[in-house]
């Protein structure tokens, strides 16, 4: 890798780019600003996206910043290792579907990733600016949006070289952004890829979880395109366990698996109240909107909706939520987190579009009682206070009861956004799979194999929650130890009868 | 035979010899033994707001390889104080079943709002009555006296609001004015206090220079203390006082009684002989009592409570001229 990226860093264009400009130059050019939509005519819409994406001019501008460093510590905290300098340098010089295809080398969702990614945390946090010069970094996350968003544009789509079909069944179970990477990565080394979706649409939180106005449908499509013209076949209203067994795909000659079916089981916070109506979770409020269309008139999902609605939790499902709920007409729009907005999971720019918005936000307090009406529609929630106190083993500061601190505010709508357990079917199937006391698939961490060897997984199935960078790494890294267990298998193959090598 | 049947926890209690919360009875096989030899009642292992907090920093520090989201690690804290309520109503249900001798959950809580969300949860779950194990060690130097002494009452206050079974607290001795904070906590409305709770203590290793754990188990002698302050206060509280602490033998539960308390709770004899301790308890509480005549225990229960007679027994705290008849 490091080889590679040397022999890329000293092409003779990037050596020429990078003599184009004084390093003290670029440092002094200022940090580019998103553009987006005004707050007040945005939250009129639930399909209209925020940030509008950068214009060619601010694009190169903003890659002129990157000094396509020696030791490009970026692509380090990139969990698909995206060749960060190649594409952003292919930006300054003007190759936009050069700089497309680096994203495409490595990520099969980059025009998702550019708009989804919490780069702050990840490569972001690794640039040279952030970490040597305390100054902001190169918005490595726009450039990728730009990117990937131009080639969609110009309708000139590259399709990844794939390598020559080796005619080996593969399936993924779940079409969310862990299967999605895999999919792409295993297409591209030559394997026949079938990826089982239960739903009728494919996409998984892509497309039920992230709403419209932060990730378009059509955006997800294009890339969803993309990898069915490298050869990846999509199968639709398919439950594995259910419509087929795992047993009926070894027979269909499927050869391995990679396991991605998610989290999508909801939890609550079992606190007295909590079953009243006008309580659900999010993934029920974010699905029927969002994959559903319940927030459009020509259809008839219901939706529940309300004056003032509270959305329990911290994370980006719950700023989902919570932009959504102000969408739907909520007056009043509350994020209700344990924690201090330091300690938010949700993406830095999630929580600042939330602000712009008019979602309040009630940190620091915790619900600990719902009351409802005669006929048993919530009306009230009852709050307590929070202080941090000192940090728990995950380095945040653990949030300590302010006693006597009790209140009750009006709610007609409770969301719950508190995070998701693992879908229980597959390992319900398959009773010799080792699954966490949570639920989740206990893998290898750098194969992903479980204990089951011709069984991979990764996602939230095995993390639990995970952002869709982290499982579209999972992916990348199931695929490369999927192709390594099956070639060691080919190899061993004069004993076996039932060869891989006579795969139909 | 003697009847030993009495009353704690608000319930008729066919002996006073109650299986005291320890780890034998979280579970349901030694529920069911605990049962078979009598116990007058069992309290379920205590659950505990700080254990499932230390379970949640374990699982924390644990999700190191797969760089969890921290969207995950906020979702353990819900999620590990709901899996240990279900396993603690789960086991509720079940010995409910299980038996017949009533089960009281025990509960010891942080916060007063998980006070009262443990304990609505525990009574839906069957329980016949609750002990709030209520302690608060009074380290901190900010924090006055009074304020340490509201907390018991807060909480007593919230969960009485909140259930409508029997409730009963174990406390310990580290009061400014014991007698007093107990005569007030027995007005509450609470029905039963249980004296004194039993701690973790730490120790010192001397080889090592290193801290350790003390013994988990009580010894023999350390009825002692309780056996003071239940026969100073069961005439004067408002409701039933059971003793716990170093009753390891019928004997210490008989003097309980004479002092005025009506039951005690066990838990180191239990792992010392076993089950089975209990019915050697009852048998021999039986078999005094045939010997003295007493049909049944209210006939002695508090013969050697505090009267005036005895003010100055309980009351003494210098050995004065004990030591100097003493030969050295």
């Amino acid at each position: 890798m490091e080889e590679y990226l040397k022999i890329e860093r000293e092409k003779e264009w990037r050596v020429e780019l990078r003599t184009k400009l004084k390093n003290k130059e670029r440092t002094t050019i200022e940090r580019v600003q998103m553009p987006g939509l005004d707050p007040i005519e945005r939250i009129q819409y639930q399909d209209r996206e925020v940030n509008l994406g950068l214009d060619e001019a601010s694009a190169i501008t903003e890659a002129s910043r990157c000094m396509d460093c020696v030791n490009p510590t970026c692509i380090e905290g990139c969990p698909v290792s995206i060749n960060i300098p190649k594409f952003i340098k292919n930006i300054e010089r003007g190759e936009m579907h050069e700089a497309a295809k680096t994203l495409k080398e490595t990520s099969a969702l980059p025009a998702v990733c550019g708009r989804v990614c919490p780069q702050e945390k990840q490569c972001e946090a690794q640039c040279f600016y952030t970490l040597k010069l305390k100054k902001e970094p190169v918005a490595i996350g726009y450039l990728e949006r730009f990117a990937a968003d131009f080639e969609q544009n110009s309708g000139s789509i590259s399709v990844p070289e794939t390598a020559e079909k080796n005619n080996i069944k593969v399936a993924a179970i779940g079409s969310g952004p862990a299967s999605l990477s895999f999919a792409g990565d295993m297409a591209k080394l030559g394997y026949d890829v079938t990826v089982f979706e239960a739903l009728h649409e494919v996409g998984g939180v892509l497309k039920y979880g992230i709403p419209e106005f932060r990730l378009p449908n059509r955006v997800v499509d294009v890339e969803l395109a993309s990898l069915e013209k490298m050869g990846v076949k999509f199968e639709r209203n398919f439950i594995v366990g259910r419509t087929a067994s795992f047993d009926d795909l070894k027979e269909e000659g499927f050869h391995a698996f990679f396991v991605a079916s998610g989290a999508g089981l909801p939890r609550f916070m079992n606190i007295p109240g909590e079953n009243f109506n006008g309580i659900l979770s999010s993934n029920e409020y974010l699905t029927r909107v969002n994959l559903m269309n319940a927030a459009k008139s020509e259809f008839d999902t219901p939706v529940l909706r309300g004056k003032n609605i509270a959305v329990i939790g911290g994370g980006n499902t719950a700023m989902d939520s919570v932009r959504t709920a102000k969408r739907l007409g909520a007056e009043r729009a509350m994020i209700v987190y344990r924690r201090s907005r330091e300690e938010m999971p949700a993406r830095v720019e999630e929580v600042l579009h939330a602000e712009e918005e008019g979602i309040e936000f009630l940190n620091l307090n915790n619900p600990i009682e719902y009351f409802a009406d005669e006929n048993g529609r919530v009306n009230r929630m009852r709050l307590q206070k929070m202080e941090l106190g000192e940090p728990d083993a995950s380095g945040r500061r653990r949030p300590v009861v302010v006693e006597g601190s009790e209140y009750d505010i009006p709610v007609d709508v409770v969301v719950v956004a508190i995070g998701v357990s693992p879908n229980p079917l597959v390992p319900s199937e398959l009773p010799e799979l080792k699954v966490s006391r949570w639920g989740t698939i206990e893998v290898d961490p750098e194969t992903m194999q479980s204990s089951i060897p011709d069984l991979f997984a990764g996602g939230d199935i095995v993390r639990g929650g995970a952002t869709v960078i982290l499982a579209m790494g999972d992916g990348r890294k199931a695929a490369a130890g999927m192709h390594q267990y099956l070639q060691t298998k080919q190899n061993n193959l004069v004993s076996e009868p039932s060869a891989i090598k006579n795969a139909d | 035979m003697a009847n030993l049947a009495t009353q704690f926890f608000g319930l008729e209690l066919k002996s006073p010899v109650i299986a005291a919360s320890c780890s034998m009875t979280g579970d349901l096989e030694q529920i069911k033994k605990l049962a078979k030899a009598g116990a007058g009642a069992i309290v379920l292992k205590s659950l505990y707001e700080e254990e499932i907090d230390t379970q949640l920093q374990e699982e924390l520090s644990q999700r190191k390889a797969l760089e969890p989201d921290p969207e995950y690690l906020d979702y353990f804290d819900y999620i590990i104080k709901d899996e240990n309520l279900k396993d603690y109503t789960g086991l509720i249900r079940q010995a409910k079943q299980a038996v017949e001798v009533p089960i009281v959950a025990s509960v010891s809580c942080i916060s007063q709002s998980d006070w009262v969300l443990f304990s609505k949860k525990l009574e839906e779950a069957g329980v016949d009555a609750l002990e709030l194990n209520l302690f608060l060690l009074p380290a901190n130097l900010e924090k006055s006296g009074e304020a340490n002494e509201q907390f018991y009452f807060n909480t007593v206050k919230k969960v009485l609001e909140v259930v409508s079974i029997p409730v009963t607290i174990k406390i310990s001795h580290y009061f400014s004015n014991l007698a007093a904070m107990i005569k007030a906590l027995s007005e509450t409305g609470i029905a039963g206090i249980s004296l004194f709770n039993r701690f973790y203590s730490p120790d010192i290793d001397i080889q090592n220079e290193k801290m350790i754990s003390a013994d988990v188990l009580s010894h023999a002698s350390d009825y002692l203390l309780p056996l003071r302050w239940t026969g100073i206060l069961s005439s004067q509280t408002s409701c039933p006082l059971a003793a716990t602490g170093g009753i390891h033998s019928a004997e210490t539960a008989i003097k309980f009684l004479l002092a005025g308390a009506s039951a005690v709770q066990v838990a180191s004899v239990l792992y010392n002989g076993g089950t089975e301790a209990i019915a050697g308890m009852n048998q021999e509480i039986a078999t005094w009592m045939d010997a003295k005549g007493y049909d049944k225990i209210d006939d002695f229960k508090g013969k050697l409570a505090i009267r005036d007679k005895h003010v100055a027994l309980y009351e003494r705290a210098q050995f004065m001229k004990y030591f100097t008849q003493k030969d050295f």
